[in-house]
């Protein structure tokens, strides 16, 4: 089934890997088509970061070959695979952040003279031309923890160029990266498939896989489900494949919003920053959420959505602004404070806020509710577990690690942990990051319930999809200001990414003046 | 540009020009709180800045000096080596015994050279930084625990050596041939002593690995990232296994030379050396989370604890107090690091704005 015309730069052949457990993949057969990106597509767990770890050299397959242009290749390290021409930006960010630009970019491949001495002349301007040749000039002696997300995978693919890959991988690299950061990334990868580069591209979000994909291959769970052309391929093929069930986007709208549950005025933050935690300022932030209603916060990185929600959560000290709750007039100067009000805060990154990775999933969802000095186990097991039924967490057994878990089942317990302690307000800081596309949908269907149940529901969130099928009402932020206040009737994509970002607002005026005149 | 904009911008260049200065200042704490302790110790000791009194407090920095340039290579690639000062005890005690006590073979007592003796005493201290390189680096052993480990395994091995006693006498005799082994700390050479040199030619070998070769830069690397450093391709292992043969070697050559000094080896030598180690680092601005730090400033580190030390006692302060402003400075030390990576976060965006208005 190989496509006319093209050629297979990079095969894998019956690739299986297995973890303690589990087999991570099962005979897979993976073609790369030269020159082309080459979409990866799958849910969490599906076994594509294994797949392409196993690429890149960093682990092992037990069984398979691996074909070059036809030729078997043996990758036992990361240096291997760079020496074979495969290089690879992963997931996580790996960059060193107590290292310049160009420090980071030839990190473990030190150019020398006499072999003893570091070159750093050669560091700098094959750094230089290397970041040239992605149109992203830097001055290569800035230090790397200094620089945005989008910055610094811009280090990472100048990292690969410099090692001439011939092959690159890009495992979800936009999930970290705000709009205009993702448009200047395409561009990027549009500028490498000119010089000949081959890509392989990994992300969660669909429309990005139909804008740059050329070739589709799908997984799920550990073996390759669908292969195409971009010709062939569409929105739904893509959703049925991954998830092995259709799509359903209908979550069912709110029932008539009830009397008024939180009340914020005049909300002020101080702009602050001690190194990663940067925070964005908010000015004058006011809004009401009603009972029943889901209120989506929609804002670029850095626009302050995370601020407000975990000013709300008692998290962060606001310099001025009133807080209600049910009419209340709330004192949170604290998490605690936050908490005994009945305030929830679900974080953004669960792995590094939320989830206690060495405690099992029993203990990770009760333990907000340890009170006193006894616990009663039993009481709060048969609790646990009729929220494991309730949010259908797929756990085997409760007593198992939490990290055992998928990730759209681990933002399920940190959700049926703060619903442990009988939620009046829940905060979701993007409830579904990181959560396949079958977990979202029930992420969104568990939040409606919620909300319907007269528990006020206020998210987060840096997608357009999410905000549209999710909220009731959006509030979109933009550099600490509300910029927008959008009724379910009003939403669009247009409106959205219109009022969140600064340089669009202004031109958007711009051409919605010229359309009337 | 209207005179509004232009009397701004001068403002913010001002404001910015200061904050730098401010940074400078804070960056360069170590040197300045070392130039300030000598300018208030001359005042109010007279002996102090003296040619006499200088060189016994070179010779006393160059022992925490030595250590701390050692450690700062495990510091850095953000793990903690506790047992130097118990490598420093078994060093002294393995030349101790070669040189009093000789080795038997079939029954016969053969007494080794000098030089021998501290080949032996070297091999040995390197054999427990392998086993902490590899306990760190192989086994996943958290540094603290291995090394602390390490701690009481060679002071237990030093106490066994000599069954707790002391060898005396290690000048050596003509007779054996295994004189020499007291010029390690007694010698001088351009009238400086001997371990002030050895303290010199250390920093400058270690400041040239951790500035200008690929294996310092990855020491960096891995103290910033040890994930990353991995993905990069870094040979984790081997670069661990360096830093902490490194601290062991630094070590070794503390208790040969204390050993040396006092023409004695003692198995209680160097406890709690492994503390004014890392107090002298600390002091030098290298963080105790890796990635971030400098030999040089060790070095500054040591300098700052030794004329405290000297000074203090010069002045009569009571050993007691002593200790609680040692305690005091190197607390203070941390928190003003704490303070510089504050104002460098709030006040970089102001900087790095100026910077781009100045480049267009």
């Amino acid at each position: 089934m190989k496509p006319q015309g093209e050629s297979v730069m990079l095969e894998a052949r019956e690739i299986t890997r297995r973890y303690p457990g589990t087999v991570a993949l099962k005979s897979v057969n993976f073609r790369v088509y030269r020159n082309r990106v080459n979409v990866l597509i799958g849910e969490n767990g599906a076994g594509k970061s294994t797949l392409m770890r196993i690429l890149a050299g960093v682990e092992h397959a037990d069984e398979g070959e691996l074909l070059l242009e036809g030729r078997r290749i043996d990758l036992r390290s990361p240096r291997d695979a760079a020496r074979e021409g495969i290089g690879i930006v992963h997931q996580e960010l790996s960059i060193l952040p107590n290292l310049d630009i160009a420090e980071n970019i030839f990190a473990g491949r030190e150019p020398t003279r006499a072999g003893v001495v570091l070159d750093r002349a050669t560091e700098v301007t094959r750094s230089e031309a290397a970041l040239r040749r992605l149109r992203h000039p830097m001055n290569v002696g800035t230090p790397a923890d200094q620089l945005s997300l989008g910055r610094r995978q811009v280090v990472e693919v100048a990292r690969a160029i410099d090692q001439n890959a011939k092959i690159l991988i890009l495992d979800e690299p936009t999930s970290a990266l705000s709009n205009a950061e993702t448009e200047s990334l395409f561009k990027v990868i549009a500028e490498l498939k000119r010089a000949g580069v081959t890509i392989i591209y990994i992300s969660h979000r669909l429309h990005e896989l139909l804008h740059i994909g050329e070739f589709f291959t799908v997984l799920r769970s550990g073996r390759v489900v669908g292969e195409a052309t971009r010709a062939e391929v569409s929105r739904q093929w893509i959703v049925e494949r991954m998830s092995g069930r259709s799509e359903s986007n209908d979550i069912a709208a709110a029932v008539q919003s009830g009397p008024e549950l939180l009340r914020v005025r005049g909300l002020e933050l101080a702009a602050s920053s001690a190194g990663e935690d940067s925070q964005s300022p908010l000015h004058d932030v006011g809004f009401t959420l009603n009972k029943g209603e889901i209120l989506g916060i929609y804002g670029l990185l850095g626009s302050g959505r995370t601020e407000l929600l975990e000013a709300l959560a008692g998290v962060r000290a606001r310099l001025a602004g009133e807080i209600s709750l049910n009419g209340d007039l709330l004192r949170l100067q604290s998490a605690p404070d936050a908490v005994k009000a009945g305030i929830f805060l679900v974080p953004e990154d669960r792995q590094r806020d939320g989830l206690f990775p060495e405690l099992s999933i029993r203990e990770n969802i009760t333990l907000g509710a340890w009170r006193g000095f006894l616990v009663d186990r039993a009481d709060q097991e048969a609790q646990a577990r009729g929220l494991v039924a309730e949010l259908r967490i797929a756990a085997k057994d409760l007593e198992l690690p939490v990290t055992t878990l998928s990730g759209g089942n681990q933002q399920k317990v940190l959700i049926a942990r703060c619903l442990m302690r009988s939620p009046v307000l829940l905060l979701l800081d993007e409830p579904a990051r990181g959560v396949d596309v079958g977990a979202k949908a029930e992420i969104y269907a568990i939040l409606r319930r919620l909300a319907n149940q007269e528990i006020g529901v206020v998210f987060t969130s840096s997608e357009i999809e999410e905000t549209r099928i999710l909220a009731d009402r959006v509030l979109v932020l933009c550099q600490g200001c509300i910029s927008a206040e959008l009724s379910r009737a009003e939403l669009s994509d247009e409106a959205l990414f219109a009022a969140a970002s600064p340089v669009v607002a202004a031109s958007a005026a711009q051409s919605m003046g010229d359309m009337h005149a | 540009m209207t005179p509004v904009a232009t009397a701004r911008q001068g403002k913010r260049s001002l404001r910015a020009s200061g904050v730098r200065f401010v940074l400078f200042l804070l960056r360069a704490r170590a040197i300045l709180v070392l130039v300030l302790l000598v300018l208030m110790f001359s005042l109010l000791a007279p002996e102090f800045l003296t040619a006499n009194n200088l060189a016994i407090l070179t010779k006393h920095v160059s022992i925490t000096a030595i250590l701390a340039i050692g450690t700062t290579f495990v510091i850095l690639a953000g793990g903690i080596d506790l047992s130097v000062g118990s490598v420093a005890g078994l060093g002294g005690m393995i030349a101790g015994l070669l040189i009093t006590q000789g080795m038997v073979i079939n029954g016969v007592t053969h007494y080794p050279s000098a030089f021998a003796a501290v080949l032996a005493a070297l091999a040995t201290c390197l054999a427990v930084g392998l086993l902490n390189g590899w306990m760190v680096a192989k086994a996943g052993v958290a540094p603290f625990i291995a090394t602390l480990g390490t701690l009481y395994v060679a002071r237990g091995a030093a106490l066994l050596v000599s069954n707790g006693k002391t060898f005396p006498n290690l000048a050596g005799q003509a007779a054996r041939a295994n004189t020499g082994f007291t010029a390690l700390g007694q010698s001088f050479f351009a009238g400086l002593p001997l371990p002030v040199w050895m303290m010199l030619a250390l920093y400058a070998i270690a400041a040239f690995i951790a500035d200008r070769t690929p294996l310092g830069r990855q020491v960096y690397a891995i103290g910033g990232n040890e994930r990353a450093a991995r993905l990069a391709g870094i040979r984790i292992t081997r670069v661990k296994l360096f830093t902490y043969l490194v601290s062991a070697f630094c070590a070794a050559l503390v208790g040969l030379i204390i050993a040396a000094q006092l023409e004695a080896a003692h198995p209680a030598t160097g406890e709690s050396f492994e503390l004014n180690a890392i107090a002298a680092v600390v002091l030098g601005g290298t963080s105790l989370m890796g990635g971030r730090g400098s030999v040089t400033g060790s070095l500054i580190g040591a300098f700052v604890i030794g004329v405290l030390a000297d000074g203090l006692v010069m002045l009569g302060v009571s050993e007691f107090w002593q200790m609680v402003i040692k305690g005091t400075v190197i607390v203070l030390a941390v928190a003003i690091d704490q303070l510089q990576s504050r104002i460098q976060a709030r006040f970089l965006p102001m900087l790095l704005e100026e910077q781009t208005t100045e480049g267009a």
